[in-house]
Formats: C-alpha cells, structure tokens, sequence
C-alpha cells in the first residue's frame, strides 16, 4: 500500500482527501470480504481450510503457486483483508481527531505535507515556508486559422 | 509528462442570422475564460469557457466544462503558462483541440462556418 507524501494546499483538502482515502479502503474491504464470505458459506462448516492452500512453494525469496490458483488467490484475498482492518480503523481514528488539528494556530497562507505509511496517514507537517500558487485565472481572446 | 483530460458539461449554439452559411468564410473571434476549480499537489482543475462569435455577427458557439492536469508542480506551472504575451497556454490549446470535433459537428448541424482548427494567437 501507499507509502509517501503528498502536499495540499488547505487543511480542508487534507480533510477531503482523508475521507476519500477511508472510503475507498471500506469500498475495497467490503468487496474482499464478500468473496471471502460468499465461499465460506458455500463450502459450509468447513471452516479456513478452504482458502488455505498447500500449493505453496519457495522460490527465490518469493513464495508460488502453481498448484492451486483458486485456493492460492483466496488466502492472499484472506490477507489483504486482515491487512485492511487495521488500515480503515487508524484512518478512521485519523477522520475522527482531525478537528484538533484544525483548531491549531496556523497561517493562512500555510501548506501542507501528509506522510502516508502504508497506506496510514501517519505525520502531518505544517509548512509555511512553501507558498500556495496563485489562483490560476485566465481571460482573452484568441484568432483561429487553419 | 502532463496529462491533460477535458470533460465538457454544456454545449450550445446559435445560429443568428438567415445570412449564416456553411461555406460563408470562417471569422470567428475566440473568448476564453479559465478559472481554477481545485488544485492538489500534483493536479489541477480549471473551469474554462470558449465563445466563438462570427464575424459579422451570424453564428455563435459556447462550450464549457472542465480540464483536469496531472502532473508535477513544474509540468502544471509550464501547462499553464503561455509561451509569450501573444500566444495561448499549452492548456488552452488542448482544451480547444478536444472540443474541435464538438464545434464541429455543432456548426455542421446549425449550418454555419466551421470555425478553424487552429488556436493562433491572442488579440490585443
């Protein structure tokens, strides 16, 4: 997952963007988590053996599959969305405080840094030495010609 | 590299006068108006409008909608700034490349020059 910084222009994009980033980590879980339910309630009682697969091998540094793709692209499903559980519920947290850092004394002209850490927003940097670029506006007129 | 996607969200045309003909000879004079919608670290969203009025005053085109530009900071600075005081921004001439087919059709359908392919350069 995304792990970098991204520089914003107001604490209302960074707010923005952080609430974009929380949906589409709940739209990405809800849809691992229904193929992984959808299974497990076909193959009924028989509990985390059906997306455990044995096909695995070492290869380089690298675990393969070859044997048992189904089962094989199942259990990496599985992880992805035990990984994501911890992503959405920091993220959340995030969202939630993101008010005390909105009451903070800033500048106006302040920019913004967020420091993503797989995919966490991790640290926040409030930088008033990088100026936000002037509002782009543009009017004229132009001649066409062939 | 910066990529530039053009959405446009209203089309319309006139036709003014009886006197407007396809094969009368295309002078239109360009208004533009681009104005910043949103801006991130590595994109930027302008609103523009194009209004294209013949001259004489026969025929009369308006689109309008929004361009968005993914790039660096300095690939954005550079799309946006035209390359001297009578030419047009980069962003401006793809902005009007990608509505041209629109126009286009438009003034085919209402019987009125077809404006130019071209952007050349600004009025003073």
């Amino acid at each position: 997952m995304y792990s970098g910084v991204i520089r914003f222009y107001s604490l209302v994009d960074v707010r923005r963007y952080l609430k974009e980033l929380l949906e589409r980590y709940q739209k990405d879980y809800d849809k691992s988590s229904n193929v992984i339910g959808s299974l497990l309630r076909t193959e009924g009682g028989k509990g985390m053996e059906v997306i455990m697969s044995k096909g695995w091998a070492k290869v380089g540094s690298m675990f393969v599959n070859v044997s048992d793709p189904d089962k094989g692209g199942m259990e990496v499903t599985f992880q992805l969305v035990s990984e994501m559980k911890p992503r959405i519920s920091k993220t959340e947290e995030v969202l939630k405080t993101f008010e005390s850092v909105e009451q903070l004394p800033i500048q106006a002209d302040a920019t913004f840094l967020l420091y993503l850490h797989g995919g966490i927003p991790e640290r926040l940097v409030i930088d008033s030495t990088e100026a936000k670029p002037e509002t782009f506006n543009l009017k004229g007129a132009y001649t066409m010609g062939p | 590299m910066l990529e530039t996607s053009v959405l446009i969200e209203n089309v319309d045309g006139a036709r003014l006068s009886d006197k407007a003909t396809e094969n009368a000879t295309s002078n239109y004079s360009l208004n533009v108006s681009l104005s910043e919608r949103d801006r991130g670290s590595e994109s930027l969203v302008l609103s523009f409008t194009l209004e294209l009025t013949s001259q004489p005053q026969t025929a009369r085109l308006r689109v309008s909608g929004s361009a968005t530009l993914k790039g660096s900071k300095d690939e954005i600075k550079e799309g946006i700034t035209a390359p001297d005081d009578s030419r047009p921004p980069p962003v401006l001439v793809a902005i009007y490349e990608r509505i041209y087919g629109t126009l286009y059709v438009l003034s085919g359908a209402l019987k009125i020059p077809h404006p130019m392919p071209n952007l050349l350069k600004k009025q003073s």
